[in-house]
């Protein structure tokens, strides 16, 4: 159960020829992928084309009615082996994952498909995570692209030249026997936008129309093979792209009267451009440019006739490429020397070389060009950079000092976050703990207030990285999982591993029962909800028959020390970290943290909660409150949980002058701020609270039994308190 | 004619706040108006926490030439905002940081509440910023600024946040597009139309009046310069008070505070106790900062005074008023049940504090009676909503009676009588700069259990420096400063060895 239900918006998917289709990025790809007749479609989730694998998720009945095959992989390398299907047979296949991590797990398949060379075409879809907000190390696809001879994509950022590109792109990878990534940048897929439908094509081949077995040898990549591939790929495929793009009008030229200048930009980046031009007073809001362009849609290969047509006249070119090393400049010198084309080629000597263009970044990197040209720029580079910092040198201490970071955390209620409570105090008892860290939501243990965790090497490789420090640790090693790291990776490359060499060690798998940092999709273990964590008002949510246990597969990998507890039961928890850490038994120790998503079980219970209030049954909700009168603002609470419903507000008492801690009304009452109390022996300031709706009559007479006899003692007490006063 | 440029507008919503439901309305709203809009967004992770920027460009497609389209950026860029709004007004400094509001283009729309960052909520003091000093700022960046608390608004209309930013946008008038517009928009959304309409035009309204509205700043109540002294209520009060008067009228609301605590607390008797000591620090006081040590002292001495044992817990927990406070806090409806759990962790110390001194302490170095009583604390979940519960919790209450005999009223007075001492010491000597900074030290003590024991051992610690003669009142304001800088005491007990090595200590102009 994703976090974005895209069950209406995919029934945009059924448009027809000329109807005008409205909607964000993602959707229009989905639906130029069905226009484009694709067989079968995969992918892995990450941002930022987790929606795309929410969409395909919700479009499986349409993708059922045209017959074509989705499946959400078990990791990127699943989804790259999927399209060894175009390598024998005529079947469009697209896939898809967040870039560059998803590439680097798939980068085996993808070497050896991009080998064998497809019959049809082949397209990887790719979230390009680069510049601000990104959750991943700053890295470009276009290395792999230029390595293994894949071409890349990069269109304008508006829905019909995206839609128009994936269609063309299919045909690309047909035409040159290449497979080819699809790029899109963060913001691209968010886009907002419409265009032109076409109708939906069935695929060539389903399961309603199988193709025949055809077994083509020379595309195995055993030797000789593989060097016949490789001179295949220079000799056949390349030419082949390039005489297809330049045929089929991939790339664009804009023309402009400035006709001595030019700028060469990678489609994705060149709104922006045409933004920074339009500010310079150099393009008007349609984009009609003073200084000519020359748009890659297709980033990679370069095509030398284009760009020797383009610069052959022109004194100075500006060529726009986000990210390091500066392939595409490279590349165009190389064509221009070649060509003994003598245009000025300025690139990343005027723009930087690391880091998004964005609209300061590019309107700064146009008014140095147009310097450089001996132009007087509207807004000369001067004026930009000092519009980057439009405060005074005190305000802006001033905001320093005010203004929070808000750094990345666990949810309100999150399951995770009792179990790092419990590692924070266990490691109080036991000394500073040495933990390798993982890919996923537990990953912000490593921030405050937790601050736990030392590398985080990749997803599900904890348990990897932990086997060279193990031996140098004052304690058994520690690693952290989340139940998606381990199906992704952790099993084989962490699990397995760590049981044959021995390692004796702690690995604890955090099961919320999702793989909740991407959005809440499903995983293989996916239990029955009911049976993680007990709850106040339970669902008959059906199990899968087909689940897939993690202890089974730790067990069937040899592990002989497991131990499930639920998070949320902290006291536990501790003895059971304690034990694992002391224990003299040897080999791997494993702790199964269980505690479902709150973010999914929110959305599961709230309805059901509704529903059971509305139907006039007997309902228990509960919250957690701080008593403001015995709190006496230390936080300490806080510090140890870093929930975001437990917050601060000012003391009510007007002696004190340090806020007190207040639980908000998004208090879920998963407990944990109780749970603290007693393990970490906080103050007696906090309650639970359990409204009832629906009362029962037993409720209603005992309510008022107690409110008698109670109110009586207070009553006779607040006299006395009275007849005492000041 | 063809419009020069794009309208461009930035929201910036923290996680959860319907940014997104937001950003929708708009687009609807656009598109009625028959204006182009392209919108795109940069989310975190799925995470409630962090903040989500939405970004999105106008144009009017009466204007668009047949074939063509206009050209839509999909980055903010400084300089280029027309209109930037944030849910929260720390998150309007941090649009001004970032660039996005500039004096002659762009309008801000901001909230006033906070919600706090993590910097501030872990502190374990006050970390909280000063959006005072955010709002000044973003009132001079901005061409124009409407601001108003927009989560109040909300929560009186039970209205979600978003709504009420959509009344700021509509009443701000810097769309060209008609209110009517707008409430088709949220008409159309069809979840919650009446209470939504009803935030958004109470917030048009408060736009369209420039958001005057006051903002309650996130700190203690100062003493207010028009503190009127109330009536006594008994003649024992009334004696009180008259002591009280012959103090400076700059201390009378911290120390009627205090006697109302330590009455309610124990009895007069004890809040005469409480003058007693007082009169002897007024007496030296110089008088500067308003008598600054005065009023300190007398701040802090009650709240230690006041030290929070059993009896005190379970006095505040069985108080008629708690429930009302409780049903208050936790937002239940007129007449609703609910049940109420503490949860309680007494250890072996704070059952011995309740014993008379020379038997708690016989207890306590025992290990057999040690053991006994550690059979009776631990974690305990009291459902103090029950008769049983609530009969022993009073007669916990009523144990208040015999504290003056108690262990924990023994070492808690025992190291109140240093601090005073101390102070004392320091006034007399003609050091009333160290004086005031020893007095400051009592925002330290505070807490349970552990938390308790820790800063009542710095202040020890601070005290035993302050006997020995060596401490200055840059060394004191040091040592508190870095007391409150981590909770497992590290910084303190650096700073303090620092200063035993002989090195002189940073003075340091941060506010503790």
């Amino acid at each position: 159960m994703a976090e974005r239900s895209f069950a209406e918006e995919v029934l945009k998917l059924r448009a027809g020829d000329g109807e005008v289709f409205k909607g964000e990025g993602i959707l229009a790809i989905t639906k130029a992928l069905l226009q484009s007749g694709v067989s079968y479609v995969s992918g892995y989730q990450g941002a930022p084309i987790s929606a795309l694998m929410d969409v395909l998720n919700d479009a499986q009945d349409i993708l059922g009615e045209l017959g074509v095959h989705f499946e959400a992989a078990g990791s990127e390398a699943t989804a790259a082996a999927m399209l060894s299907a175009s390598i024998n047979y005529p079947l469009r296949g697209a896939v898809t994952w967040k870039s560059t991590v998803g590439t680097n797990v798939a980068s085996d398949a993808l070497s050896n498909l991009a080998s064998s060379g497809v019959t049809g075409g082949a397209m990887v879809i790719v979230g390009e995570d680069y510049g601000e907000g990104s959750s991943i190390m700053q890295e470009r696809t276009y290395a792999f692209a230029m390595k293994a001879q894949m071409w890349l994509l990069d269109p304008r950022p508006n829905l019909p030249s995206i839609v128009d590109m994936v269609e063309k792109g299919f045909e690309l990878s047909e035409a040159s026997n290449t497979p080819l990534f699809f790029m899109m940048r963060i913001r691209g897929c968010h886009v907002s936008g419409e265009f032109v439908a076409h109708d939906n094509v069935p695929p060539r081949y389903s399961d309603s129309n199988p193709v025949i077995p055809n077994r083509e040898a020379d595309k195995i990549i055993l030797p000789p093979n593989v060097y016949a591939h490789e001179r295949e790929k220079i000799a056949q495929r390349l030419p082949a792209a390039i005489e297809f793009i330049k045929e089929r009008k991939l790339n664009e030229f804009f023309p402009g009267k400035h006709g001595d200048l030019g700028i060469i930009v990678q489609g994705g980046c060149y709104n922006t451009l045409v933004r920074a031009l339009q500010r310079q007073g150099l393009s008007d809001v349609l984009g009609n440019s003073d200084i000519p362009i020359y748009v890659m849609n297709v980033a990679y290969p370069l095509v030398p006739d284009e760009l020797v047509q383009f610069c052959a006249d022109k004194k100075q070119v500006l060529v726009l490429e986000e990210g390091q090393p500066e392939y595409v400049e490279q590349g165009i010198n190389t064509v221009l020397r070649r060509a003994d084309v003598q245009t000025r080629v300025y690139g990343k000597d005027i723009m930087p070389m690391a880091g998004e263009y964005t609209g300061q970044v590019m309107l700064l990197g146009i008014a140095r060009f147009l310097e450089a040209a001996g132009m007087t720029p509207a807004l000369g580079s001067a004026a930009v950079a000092a519009m980057e910092t439009p405060l005074s040198e005190d305000d802006q201490r001033e905001l320093l000092s005010n203004v929070p970071p808000r750094p990345s955390g666990l949810c309100t209620g999150c399951p995770e976050r009792p179990l790092f409570s419990a590692v924070k105090q266990v490691q109080k008892e036991l000394g500073p703990f040495h933990i390798s860290s993982d890919i996923g939501c537990h990953s912000f243990a490593t921030l405050a207030p937790f601050n736990l965790g030392n590398t985080i090497m990749g997803y599900g490789l904890s348990l990897a990285s932990s086997s060279s420090i193990r031996h140098t640790l004052p304690h058994k090693s520690i690693s952290i999982m989340g139940d998606g790291g381990f199906w992704h990776n952790g099993l084989t490359s962490g699990v397995t591993s760590a049981v044959f060499n021995k390692h004796d060690g702690l690995l604890i798998i955090v099961d919320n029962g999702y793989a909740a940092a991407t959005g809440g999709q499903d995983i293989p273990s996916l239990v029955e909800p009911n049976k993680i964590i007990a709850t106040t008002i339970d669902t008959d949510a059906p199990a899968r028959e087909d689940q897939q246990p993690i202890e089974d597969a730790c067990r069937g990998a040899g592990v002989r020390w497991i131990r499930t507890v639920s998070t949320y039961n902290i006291e536990a928890m501790k003895n059971t970290l304690r034990e694992a850490l002391t224990t003299d038994e040897g080999g791997l120790k494993v702790i199964i943290a269980e505690g479902e998503c709150m973010l999914n079980r929110q959305r599961r219970i709230k309805p059901l909660m509704k529903r059971s209030i509305a139907d006039g049954k007997r309902t228990l909700r509960a919250r957690f409150m701080v008593d403001a009168e015995t709190c006496t603002g230390d936080h300490a609470c806080i510090r140890l949980s870093g929930c975001p419903s437990l917050t601060i507000k000012p003391n009510p008492d007007p002696l004190r002058k340090d806020p007190v801690s207040y639980v908000d009304n998004s208090c879920v009452g998963c407990g944990v701020c109780g749970e603290n109390v007693h393990s970490a022996i906080l103050c007696p300031s906090f309650s639970r609270v359990d409204l009832v709706y629906n009362p029962s009559w037993r409720d209603r007479m005992m309510g008022k039994l107690r409110q008698t006899v109670i109110g009586w003692m207070q009553s006779r007490d607040d006299d006395q308190q009275a007849a005492g006063t000041l | 004619m063809t419009k020069q440029r794009t309208i461009n507008m930035v929201v910036a919503a923290l996680g959860g706040e319907g940014g997104g439901v937001f950003t929708n309305w708009v687009i609807d709203v656009a598109n009625s108006e028959g204006w182009l809009c392209q919108s795109t967004f940069l989310a975190g992770v799925a995470q409630r926490t962090g903040a989500t920027i939405y970004y999105l460009e106008m144009y009017p497609r009466g204007d668009i030439p047949e074939g063509e389209r206009p050209v839509m950026s999909l980055f903010p860029a400084q300089g280029d905002i027309d209109v930037a709004i944030a849910s929260e007004v720390a998150e309007a400094g941090r649009m001004v940081q970032r660039g996005f509001v500039t004096p002659d283009r762009t309008t801000l729309i901001a909230s006033d509440h906070r919600v706090y960052g993590i910097t501030e909520k872990i502190n374990l003091g006050d970390g909280t910023i000063d959006p005072a000093a955010v709002q000044a700022i973003a009132g001079r960046y901005a061409r124009d600024y409407i601001h108003f608390d927009m989560a109040a608004l909300a929560k009186a209309h039970n209205a979600v946040i978003s709504a009420v930013m959509l009344g700021a946008l509509a009443g701000s008038g810097v769309l060209p597009f008609r209110r009517e517009s707008f409430i088709a928009a949220i008409e159309a959304s069809g979840k919650a139309v009446k209470t939504n309409l009803a935030a958004f035009n109470a917030s048009y309204q408060a736009a369209q009046a420039r958001g005057v509205q006051q903002f309650e700043p996130a700190k203690a109540a100062e003493p207010a310069a028009g503190f009127a002294l109330p009536q006594a209520h008994s003649p024992e009060g009334e004696q009180l008070l008259a002591r009280l008067r012959v103090f400076p009228e700059n201390c009378h609301e911290v120390l009627y505070r205090g006697l109302l605590k330590l009455v309610d607390y124990q009895d007069y008797a004890y809040a005469g106790q409480y003058l007693d000591e007082l009169e002897d620090i007024h007496e030296r006081d110089d008088g500067a900062g308003d008598h600054q040590l005065t009023r300190e002292t007398a701040r802090y001495l009650a709240l230690w005074m006041c030290f929070e044992d059993i009896p005190r817990v379970a006095q505040l927990k069985t108080r008629a008023s708690r429930m009302d406070k409780v049903r208050d806090e936790v937002k239940a409806e007129p007449g609703q049940l609910f049940d109420v759990t503490e949860f309680f962790r007494p250890r072996v110390e704070e059952v011995c504090g309740m014993l008379p001194a020379g038997l708690g302490r016989a207890v306590q170095s025992s290990r057999p009676a040690s053991a006994v009583i550690g059979r009776f604390t631990g974690g305990k979940k009291l459902r103090t909503n029950t008769i049983g519960v609530f009969l022993v919790l009073r007669i916990l209450a009523g144990l208040r009676r015999w504290r003056r005999r108690s262990l924990a009223y023994a070492e808690e007075h025992a190291l109140i009588g240093r601090w005073l001492q101390a102070i004392r010491r320091a006034a007399q000597g003609d050091d009333l700069d160290l004086a005031r900074e020893l007095a400051e030290c009592g925002r330290l003590v505070k807490g349970y259990g552990d938390t308790r024991a820790r800063t009542s051992a710095q202040v020890a610690d601070i005290l035993a420096r302050a006997e020995q003669g060596g401490a200055s009142a840059a060394a004191v304001a040091h040592w508190r400063e870095t007391a409150f800088a981590d909770d497992d005491g590290v910084a303190f007990r650096q700073s303090l060895a620092a200063s035993s090595a002989g090195s002189e200590p940073k003075a340091s102009n941060r506010a503790a």
